[in-house]
């Protein structure tokens, strides 16, 4: 390969031949540091558990099996928590689109007085630490009869997402010209109409973006999921996986299995819309 | 940050300011319209009915609750105590061990996570040909849940059967580093999962950051003979400040409400050594259900976060 280059443009090869070698350096560095964990995960749970306390330790797996994840769903209901995890975090995104939705774009484009101000108020509320509010949302959700039921987590999810989806949808917003709007208007399209069928679909990149973010966080949670839903029948996936491990046992290989199973679904989501999601995150950035 | 500024000029009145043909139709006409205003409220009704309910009103009980002896454990009622239990709290050598240690956590991590994400965003803004597997690589640890890479952080520094001791030991090492179990090497695992998981995080805002700095910049300081270090310092830094205020920002209160990963690494252990504010709020309340105290313990982090908040936002407000 270089040397072929090298002959059609030998003036540049110099210069070329080793920026070549470092970009390939880079990558690796970038794909290594982002993919090892996850990959080690894997390795682990083909290992049997024979295997894997001989020393010294065995990178590649030797005999693989699949025993281990068939022992995670008989172990736990492993299949129970991914549809838990699944129902709150799609459900808590579909809220906290919409409530973010609505208020971005009176914050974005209503001639509001004090916009600067409602945004710090929606955005400083995620700087209140989850963990202080923990015990007066657990007394609320238990006064309403909320707790162990989807609700009791999709309530506060929707909360902590709204200033992170407001935050995105706000600079989406005024990246989008006022102008189309205006001209739609003109053309005798109510200020809903233009917000349905010119704001919106140009903002999609935003919407999306902004509920991947929220669904990414409303998988992660694990504090307030621990505490308001223990019932087993209404675990999430982190607080079901921690149930593994006994009090002087860590079975690895099939936590490692149960892992893999609950990274996939989010690792297939974030490979399949990924251009996507950066391509929202740049746009977002427009606005600084 | 130009952000700021365009957002508290009111777009709307630039025509007139402008001084040029008469406003806009729809200027005059929203001027007119008095449904705007129903229109904000009922825009941001659902948003600020759900703050009140979640944050407001969790933050007043919490207050409320840190005057009172309340344990839910015994059959007693909540008793009044004053300013009690903030006395409780400055002799709490646990409260000062969990504070040192949060703070310890955000003065190593947020900086570590900052650097890291700035040479993951570097390195990824290069022109690869191929730019899916780099993009999935900055993806992947964002996306994976802050206690699953505790425990697979916690499996990696395993004293036995841990990747991290079989490198060290491919290296060279004789015996094996007791990482979990000894406290500042505890500590220094907790602080590198940290690092590794925010910092794609970073570094997914900073390359949004890094690509949006036009390129005309760079070739016009090449031109002008100015070095890759140069071009760094004066051109990349200053044009990604935006997305670092923002990024520290996130980072900073993320940082001081630590959590998920020394839960699961550690339980804070060896003793308490890596025990955090969090950690040690939730132990109150929810094992000991010590609400009273714990509300006050919560009231203390409350205020640590708010500091930090009013400090950025100050120098936020600074740089516009």
């Amino acid at each position: 390969m270089n040397t072929m280059n090298g002959r059609h443009d030998t003036a540049q090869m110099a210069p070329l031949l080793r920026p070549r070698a470092l970009l390939f350096f880079a990558a690796a560095a970038v794909v290594l540091n982002g993919f090892f964990p996850a990959l080690w995960i894997l390795l682990t749970s083909l290992k049997t558990e024979a295997e894997l306390v001989s020393k010294p330790i065995t990178w590649w797996p030797q005999q693989a099996t699949l025993q281990n994840y068939v022992q995670a769903f008989s172990d736990q209901p492993l299949l129970r928590y991914l549809g838990n995890s699944a129902a709150v975090a799609l459900l808590s995104t579909a809220v906290s689109l919409v409530v973010s939705t609505m208020a971005a774009y009176a914050i974005a484009r209503l001639n509001l007085q004090h916009r600067q101000l409602i945004l710090t108020c929606i955005v400083a509320s995620s700087m209140f630490p989850l963990v202080t509010l923990l015990v007066p949302i657990f007394e609320t959700m238990r006064t309403l009869g909320l707790l162990n039921t989807y609700a009791a987590l999709i309530i506060p999810y929707t909360v902590l997402n709204l200033p992170v989806c407001t935050l995105v949808l706000v600079s989406f917003f005024q990246s989008i010209p006022r102008d189309l709007e205006n001209a739609a208007m003109i053309d005798g399209c109510t200020r809903m109409g233009a917000l349905v069928r010119v704001v919106l679909p140009l903002a999609a990149p935003g919407v999306f973006t902004a509920g991947i973010l929220a669904f990414v966080n409303a998988w992660d949670e694990f504090l307030l999921a621990l505490s308001l839903n223990a019932g087993a029948s209404m675990r999430t996936l982190p607080v079901g996986i921690t149930l593994y491990q006994g009090e002087f046992s860590f079975p690895w290989p099939i936590i490692s299995a149960a892992l893999i199973v609950a990274i996939v679904p989010v690792a297939v989501l974030i490979a399949l819309f990924q251009e996507r999601v950066v391509g929202g995150l740049t746009q977002g950035g427009l606005k600084g | 940050m130009n952000t700021s500024t365009t957002t508290a000029m009111d777009p709307s009145r630039r025509p007139t300011s402008a001084g040029g043909p008469p406003p806009r139709p729809s200027w005059t006409q929203r001027l007119r319209d008095p449904s705007e205003k129903t229109l904000a409220v009922l825009l941001l009704a659902p948003a600020f009915i759900l703050l009140a309910l979640i944050v407001v009103y969790p933050i007043a009980r919490l207050i409320f609750n840190s005057f009172f002896d309340q344990r839910l454990s015994g059959r007693k009622g909540p008793r009044f105590v004053g300013f009690e239990n903030y006395l409780l709290v400055f002799q709490d050598i646990d409260f000062w061990n969990a504070a040192g240690n949060t703070v310890l956590i955000t003065v190593v991590t947020v900086p570590g996570a900052l650097i890291v994400g700035l040479a993951l965003a570097m390195l990824a803004n290069l022109p690869f040909k191929r730019q899916w597997p780099v993009r999935l690589a900055l993806l992947l640890p964002w996306a994976l849940p802050l206690s699953f890479a505790g425990l697979i952080f916690a499996w990696f520094f395993h004293t036995e059967l841990g990747v991290v001791n079989d490198v060290l030991r491919r290296l060279g090492a004789d015996e094996a580093t007791l990482w979990l179990l000894r406290p500042p090497l505890a500590m220094a695992a907790i602080c590198l999962t940290i690092i590794w998981k925010t910092s794609s995080f970073m570094a997914l805002i900073l390359l949004a950051g890094l690509q949006m700095i036009p390129k005309s910049l760079y070739e016009a300081a090449e031109v002008d003979g100015a070095s890759r270090w140069q071009q760094f310092w004066q051109i990349t830094i200053p044009m990604l400040m935006p997305s670092i205020i923002v990024a520290l920002i996130f980072r900073t209160i993320t940082a001081l409400q630590t959590f998920d990963i020394p839960y699961t690494m550690t339980r804070g252990g060896p003793g308490n050594s890596t025990e955090t504010l969090a950690m040690l709020i939730h132990k109150t309340t929810i094992e000991y259900l010590d609400v009273g105290y714990g509300s006050t313990l919560a009231v203390f982090m409350f205020l640590l976060s708010l500091a930090v908040t009013a400090f950025y936002l100050k120098r936020v407000g600074q740089t516009a």
